[in-house]
Protein backbone atom coordinates (compact mmCIF):
# COMPACT_ATOMS: atom_id res chain seq x y z
CA UNK A 1 0.00 0.00 0.00
CA UNK A 2 1.23 3.11 -1.10
CA UNK A 3 1.61 5.90 1.95
CA UNK A 4 -0.58 8.83 2.10
CA UNK A 5 2.26 11.51 3.06
CA UNK A 6 4.75 10.27 0.51
CA UNK A 7 1.66 10.35 -2.48
CA UNK A 8 0.54 13.56 -1.33
CA UNK A 9 4.46 14.58 -1.82
CA UNK A 10 4.21 13.16 -5.65
CA UNK A 11 0.77 14.86 -5.85
CA UNK A 12 2.85 18.12 -4.95
CA UNK A 13 5.64 17.77 -7.50
CA UNK A 14 3.67 16.97 -10.40
CA UNK A 15 1.45 19.58 -10.06
CA UNK A 16 4.31 21.73 -9.57
CA UNK A 17 5.33 20.10 -12.85
CA UNK A 18 2.27 21.14 -14.63
CA UNK A 19 1.55 24.69 -13.57
CA UNK A 20 5.33 25.38 -14.59
CA UNK A 21 4.86 23.82 -17.94
CA UNK A 22 1.70 25.88 -18.19
CA UNK A 23 4.26 28.86 -17.44
CA UNK A 24 2.29 29.23 -14.17
CA UNK A 25 3.82 30.61 -10.98
CA UNK A 26 4.57 28.10 -8.06
CA UNK A 27 1.93 27.74 -5.80
CA UNK A 28 2.17 25.46 -2.55
CA UNK A 29 0.12 22.44 -2.73
CA UNK A 30 -0.89 20.86 1.05
CA UNK A 31 -3.49 18.60 1.99
CA UNK A 32 -6.00 21.05 1.89
CA UNK A 33 -5.48 22.29 -1.20
CA UNK A 34 -8.66 21.90 -3.60
CA UNK A 35 -7.63 21.69 -7.33
CA UNK A 36 -10.53 22.69 -9.52
CA UNK A 37 -12.22 25.36 -6.96
CA UNK A 38 -9.23 26.71 -5.04
CA UNK A 39 -6.73 29.50 -6.01
CA UNK A 40 -4.98 27.18 -7.83
CA UNK A 41 -4.64 27.93 -11.49
CA UNK A 42 -5.85 24.13 -12.16
CA UNK A 43 -8.26 23.39 -14.63
CA UNK A 44 -10.24 19.97 -16.12
CA UNK A 45 -7.55 19.49 -18.06
CA UNK A 46 -4.66 19.89 -15.95
CA UNK A 47 -5.66 17.02 -13.69
CA UNK A 48 -6.87 14.29 -16.43
CA UNK A 49 -2.60 15.37 -16.77
CA UNK A 50 -2.02 15.04 -13.25
CA UNK A 51 -3.67 11.62 -13.08
CA UNK A 52 -2.11 10.28 -15.98
CA UNK A 53 1.53 10.76 -14.83
CA UNK A 54 0.39 9.67 -11.56
CA UNK A 55 -0.70 6.33 -12.78
CA UNK A 56 2.49 6.35 -14.96
CA UNK A 57 4.61 6.44 -11.67
CA UNK A 58 2.69 4.63 -9.30
CA UNK A 59 1.26 2.03 -11.75
CA UNK A 60 -2.13 2.39 -9.68
CA UNK A 61 -5.62 3.44 -11.41
CA UNK A 62 -7.80 4.39 -8.76
CA UNK A 63 -10.44 5.60 -11.16
CA UNK A 64 -10.48 1.88 -13.17
CA UNK A 65 -13.96 0.80 -12.22
CA UNK A 66 -15.55 4.31 -12.57
CA UNK A 67 -14.82 8.32 -11.42
CA UNK A 68 -14.67 8.42 -7.47
CA UNK A 69 -15.21 11.86 -5.80
CA UNK A 70 -12.62 13.70 -4.73
CA UNK A 71 -11.92 17.78 -4.03
CA UNK A 72 -8.11 18.34 -1.98
CA UNK A 73 -4.98 16.94 -2.30
CA UNK A 74 -5.73 14.20 0.46
CA UNK A 75 -8.34 12.88 -0.53
CA UNK A 76 -6.57 12.55 -4.19
CA UNK A 77 -3.36 10.76 -2.15
CA UNK A 78 -5.86 8.76 -0.02
CA UNK A 79 -7.52 6.95 -3.17
CA UNK A 80 -4.14 6.17 -4.60
CA UNK A 81 -2.47 4.99 -0.67
CA UNK A 82 -5.89 2.43 -1.15
CA UNK A 83 -5.50 1.16 -4.60
CA UNK B 1 14.79 11.51 -33.82
CA UNK B 2 11.50 12.19 -36.09
CA UNK B 3 8.16 12.67 -34.87
CA UNK B 4 6.09 9.75 -34.70
CA UNK B 5 2.77 9.26 -36.19
CA UNK B 6 0.35 6.76 -35.35
CA UNK B 7 -1.93 5.31 -38.08
CA UNK B 8 -4.60 2.48 -37.77
CA UNK B 9 -5.09 0.24 -41.11
CA UNK B 10 -1.96 1.35 -42.77
CA UNK B 11 -1.70 -1.98 -44.36
CA UNK B 12 -3.62 -1.39 -47.83
CA UNK B 13 -5.62 1.40 -49.02
CA UNK B 14 -5.77 4.93 -47.94
CA UNK B 15 -4.09 4.19 -44.94
CA UNK B 16 -1.25 2.43 -46.78
CA UNK B 17 -0.67 5.54 -48.64
CA UNK B 18 -0.63 7.82 -45.92
CA UNK B 19 1.92 5.55 -44.10
CA UNK B 20 4.14 5.76 -47.30
CA UNK B 21 3.95 9.63 -47.70
CA UNK B 22 4.48 9.91 -43.84
CA UNK B 23 7.71 8.16 -44.79
CA UNK B 24 8.83 10.29 -47.35
CA UNK B 25 8.30 13.09 -44.76
CA UNK B 26 10.63 12.14 -42.76
CA UNK B 27 7.97 11.04 -39.95
CA UNK B 28 8.64 8.07 -38.11
CA UNK B 29 4.95 5.57 -38.13
CA UNK B 30 3.82 2.97 -35.81
CA UNK B 31 1.11 1.28 -37.58
CA UNK B 32 -1.42 -1.33 -36.84
CA UNK B 33 -3.83 -3.91 -38.75
CA UNK B 34 -5.44 -7.27 -38.88
CA UNK B 35 -2.31 -8.63 -40.93
CA UNK B 36 0.00 -7.33 -42.61
CA UNK B 37 -0.75 -7.14 -46.09
CA UNK B 38 1.07 -7.20 -49.41
CA UNK B 39 3.15 -3.86 -49.61
CA UNK B 40 3.99 -3.07 -45.78
CA UNK B 41 7.05 -5.89 -45.27
CA UNK B 42 9.17 -3.99 -48.26
CA UNK B 43 8.36 -0.62 -46.59
CA UNK B 44 9.55 -1.87 -43.73
CA UNK B 45 12.81 -2.93 -45.07
CA UNK B 46 13.46 -0.10 -46.50
CA UNK B 47 12.59 2.36 -43.69
CA UNK B 48 13.54 -0.22 -40.64
CA UNK B 49 14.33 2.44 -38.16
CA UNK B 50 10.86 4.12 -38.88
CA UNK B 51 8.34 2.01 -39.47
CA UNK B 52 6.73 -0.17 -36.43
CA UNK B 53 3.96 -2.44 -37.65
CA UNK B 54 2.26 -4.67 -35.26
CA UNK B 55 -1.29 -6.63 -35.17
CA UNK B 56 -4.16 -5.03 -34.37
CA UNK B 57 -7.70 -5.38 -34.01
CA UNK B 58 -9.12 -1.94 -33.51
CA UNK B 59 -12.37 -2.98 -32.54
CA UNK B 60 -10.66 -4.59 -29.18
CA UNK B 61 -9.77 -2.07 -26.65
CA UNK B 62 -6.70 -4.25 -25.14
CA UNK B 63 -5.43 -5.29 -28.84
CA UNK B 64 -5.16 -1.40 -29.69
CA UNK B 65 -3.49 -0.71 -25.85
CA UNK B 66 -1.04 -3.50 -26.39
CA UNK B 67 -0.45 -1.52 -29.87
CA UNK B 68 -0.07 1.82 -28.97
CA UNK B 69 2.01 0.66 -25.91
CA UNK B 70 4.49 -0.82 -28.39
CA UNK B 71 4.98 1.52 -30.54
CA UNK B 72 5.50 4.10 -27.01
CA UNK B 73 8.34 1.83 -26.05
CA UNK B 74 10.14 1.67 -29.80
CA UNK B 75 10.04 5.69 -30.58
CA UNK B 76 8.30 7.45 -27.37
CA UNK B 77 5.24 9.90 -27.18
CA UNK B 78 3.22 10.31 -30.31
CA UNK B 79 3.35 13.51 -32.36
CA UNK B 80 0.66 12.60 -34.02
CA UNK B 81 -2.62 10.03 -34.43
CA UNK B 82 -4.42 9.50 -37.87
CA UNK B 83 -7.55 7.65 -37.03
CA UNK B 84 -7.60 5.58 -40.03
CA UNK B 85 -8.69 1.99 -39.34
CA UNK B 86 -12.70 1.50 -40.66
CA UNK B 87 -14.66 -1.38 -42.24
CA UNK B 88 -17.38 -0.81 -44.33
CA UNK B 89 -20.79 -2.98 -43.85
CA UNK B 90 -24.25 -2.66 -46.92
CA UNK B 91 -27.13 -3.37 -46.15
CA UNK B 92 -30.64 -1.73 -45.72
CA UNK B 93 -31.00 -1.17 -41.75
CA UNK B 94 -34.02 -3.01 -41.22
CA UNK B 95 -32.31 -6.32 -42.63
CA UNK B 96 -28.69 -5.69 -41.83
CA UNK B 97 -27.34 -8.30 -38.95
CA UNK B 98 -27.13 -6.20 -35.44
CA UNK B 99 -23.89 -8.13 -34.78
CA UNK B 100 -22.70 -6.44 -38.71
CA UNK B 101 -24.23 -3.00 -36.59
CA UNK B 102 -22.13 -3.72 -33.51
CA UNK B 103 -19.12 -4.74 -35.48
CA UNK B 104 -19.08 -0.95 -37.53
CA UNK B 105 -19.61 0.61 -33.98
CA UNK B 106 -17.15 -1.12 -32.28
CA UNK B 107 -14.54 -0.95 -35.16
CA UNK B 108 -15.33 3.03 -36.82
CA UNK B 109 -16.74 4.32 -33.64
CA UNK B 110 -15.59 2.76 -30.17
CA UNK B 111 -12.04 1.95 -31.46
CA UNK B 112 -10.88 5.32 -32.58
CA UNK B 113 -12.41 6.95 -29.34
CA UNK B 114 -10.43 4.60 -27.42
CA UNK B 115 -7.01 5.02 -29.62
CA UNK B 116 -7.53 8.53 -29.60
CA UNK B 117 -7.73 8.07 -25.33
CA UNK B 118 -4.52 6.24 -25.43
CA UNK B 119 -2.62 8.49 -27.51
CA UNK B 120 -3.99 11.32 -25.49
CA UNK B 121 -2.63 10.47 -22.19
CA UNK B 122 0.85 10.23 -24.33
CA UNK B 123 0.69 13.45 -25.58
CA UNK B 124 -0.99 15.24 -21.94
CA UNK B 125 2.37 13.80 -20.80
CA UNK B 126 4.99 15.81 -22.40
CA UNK B 127 4.40 19.87 -23.22
CA UNK B 128 4.51 20.36 -27.26
CA UNK B 129 1.13 19.85 -28.29
CA UNK B 130 -0.02 16.97 -31.07
CA UNK B 131 -2.15 16.41 -33.65
CA UNK B 132 -5.17 13.89 -33.99
CA UNK B 133 -6.62 13.64 -37.55
CA UNK B 134 -10.33 11.42 -37.28
CA UNK B 135 -10.71 9.99 -41.15
CA UNK B 136 -14.35 10.51 -41.30
CA UNK B 137 -16.27 10.40 -44.45
CA UNK B 138 -18.79 12.47 -46.34
CA UNK B 139 -21.42 9.88 -45.96
CA UNK B 140 -21.64 10.52 -42.51
CA UNK B 141 -22.09 14.02 -44.04
CA UNK B 142 -24.67 13.52 -46.73
CA UNK B 143 -25.91 9.68 -45.97
CA UNK B 144 -25.97 7.16 -48.80
CA UNK B 145 -28.93 4.10 -49.23
CA UNK B 146 -27.16 0.84 -47.38
CA UNK B 147 -25.10 2.63 -45.08
CA UNK B 148 -26.96 4.26 -42.33
CA UNK B 149 -24.74 2.22 -39.82
CA UNK B 150 -21.74 3.20 -40.91
CA UNK B 151 -23.26 6.80 -41.68
CA UNK B 152 -23.67 7.17 -38.25
CA UNK B 153 -20.17 6.08 -37.12
CA UNK B 154 -18.54 8.78 -39.36
CA UNK B 155 -20.60 11.22 -38.28
CA UNK B 156 -19.69 10.31 -34.97
CA UNK B 157 -15.85 10.47 -35.71
CA UNK B 158 -16.93 14.58 -36.49
CA UNK B 159 -18.67 14.94 -33.18
CA UNK B 160 -15.87 12.75 -31.53
CA UNK B 161 -13.62 15.53 -33.47
CA UNK B 162 -15.63 18.78 -32.52
CA UNK B 163 -15.89 17.84 -28.80
CA UNK B 164 -12.09 16.46 -28.46
CA UNK B 165 -11.07 20.13 -30.43
CA UNK B 166 -12.42 22.10 -27.44
CA UNK B 167 -11.08 20.02 -24.58
CA UNK B 168 -7.00 19.60 -25.58
CA UNK B 169 -7.13 22.81 -27.23
CA UNK B 170 -5.42 24.73 -24.27
CA UNK B 171 -2.48 22.43 -24.93
CA UNK B 172 -1.60 22.72 -28.41
CA UNK B 173 -3.09 19.79 -29.76
CA UNK B 174 -5.44 19.98 -32.41
CA UNK B 175 -8.42 17.27 -33.38
CA UNK B 176 -9.52 17.62 -36.95
CA UNK B 177 -11.46 15.40 -39.21
CA UNK B 178 -10.52 14.59 -43.08
CA UNK B 179 -13.93 13.31 -44.78
CA UNK B 180 -13.10 11.75 -48.09
CA UNK B 181 -15.59 11.38 -50.47
CA UNK B 182 -15.99 8.56 -52.62
CA UNK B 183 -12.71 6.95 -53.35
CA UNK B 184 -11.49 4.35 -56.06
CA UNK B 185 -10.30 2.08 -53.01
CA UNK B 186 -11.00 -1.53 -51.92
CA UNK B 187 -13.69 -0.22 -49.47
CA UNK B 188 -15.82 0.67 -52.91
CA UNK B 189 -15.28 -2.05 -54.38
CA UNK B 190 -18.78 -2.71 -53.72
CA UNK B 191 -20.53 -0.14 -55.88
CA UNK B 192 -21.92 -1.03 -58.68
CA UNK B 193 -21.50 0.07 -62.19
CA UNK B 194 -24.31 1.91 -62.14
CA UNK B 195 -23.52 3.80 -58.74
CA UNK B 196 -19.89 4.37 -59.79
CA UNK B 197 -21.77 6.06 -62.69
CA UNK B 198 -23.78 7.88 -60.89
CA UNK B 199 -21.31 9.48 -58.40
CA UNK B 200 -18.99 10.46 -60.99
CA UNK B 201 -21.59 12.26 -62.60
CA UNK B 202 -22.60 14.10 -59.82
CA UNK B 203 -18.88 15.12 -58.79
CA UNK B 204 -18.11 18.38 -60.24
CA UNK B 205 -14.51 17.46 -60.82
CA UNK B 206 -15.79 14.13 -63.19
CA UNK B 207 -14.23 11.27 -61.07
CA UNK B 208 -13.77 9.05 -58.21
CA UNK B 209 -11.13 10.31 -55.76
CA UNK B 210 -7.71 8.17 -54.78
CA UNK B 211 -5.72 8.11 -51.87
CA UNK B 212 -3.25 10.44 -53.47
CA UNK B 213 -6.03 13.14 -53.72
CA UNK B 214 -6.50 12.65 -49.69
CA UNK B 215 -2.84 12.45 -48.11
CA UNK B 216 -1.34 15.68 -49.05
CA UNK B 217 -4.08 16.63 -46.37
CA UNK B 218 -3.95 15.02 -44.03
CA UNK B 219 0.69 15.84 -44.59
CA UNK B 220 -0.55 19.24 -44.09
CA UNK B 221 -3.04 19.41 -41.01
CA UNK B 222 -0.29 17.01 -39.35
CA UNK B 223 2.56 19.73 -40.36
CA UNK B 224 3.47 23.46 -38.13
CA UNK B 225 1.31 25.06 -40.72
CA UNK B 226 -1.92 23.55 -39.62
CA UNK B 227 -1.04 24.68 -35.84
CA UNK B 228 -4.22 27.14 -35.69
CA UNK B 229 -6.72 25.17 -37.29
CA UNK B 230 -8.67 22.41 -35.17
CA UNK B 231 -12.49 21.57 -34.82
CA UNK B 232 -12.70 21.19 -38.30
CA UNK B 233 -14.01 18.80 -41.16
CA UNK B 234 -12.10 19.29 -44.29
CA UNK B 235 -13.87 17.40 -47.27
CA UNK B 236 -12.09 15.84 -50.07
CA UNK B 237 -14.74 14.63 -53.08
CA UNK B 238 -14.19 16.15 -55.86
CA UNK B 239 -16.96 18.84 -55.07
CA UNK B 240 -20.24 16.28 -55.19
CA UNK B 241 -21.35 17.72 -51.80
CA UNK B 242 -20.96 21.27 -52.81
Amino acid sequence: MTDTHAMLDLIARETARILSEKGEAAAAVTADTAFLEGPLPFDSLDLATLIVALEELTGKDPFRQGFRQFNTAAELAALYAAA
Amino acid sequence: MSRLIIVTGGSRGLGLAITRALLEAGYSVATCSRSQGEALPAMMEACPDRLFWQEADIGNAASSQAFIDAAVRRFGAPWGLVNNAGIAREGILATLPLVEVDLLIQTNLSGAIQVARAVLRHMLSRPGGGRIINISSIIGQRGYTGLAAYAATKAGLDGLTRALAREVGRRQITVNSVAPGYLDTEMSGTLSGGQRDQIVRRTPLGRLGTADDVVPSILFLLGDGARFITGQTLTIDGGITC
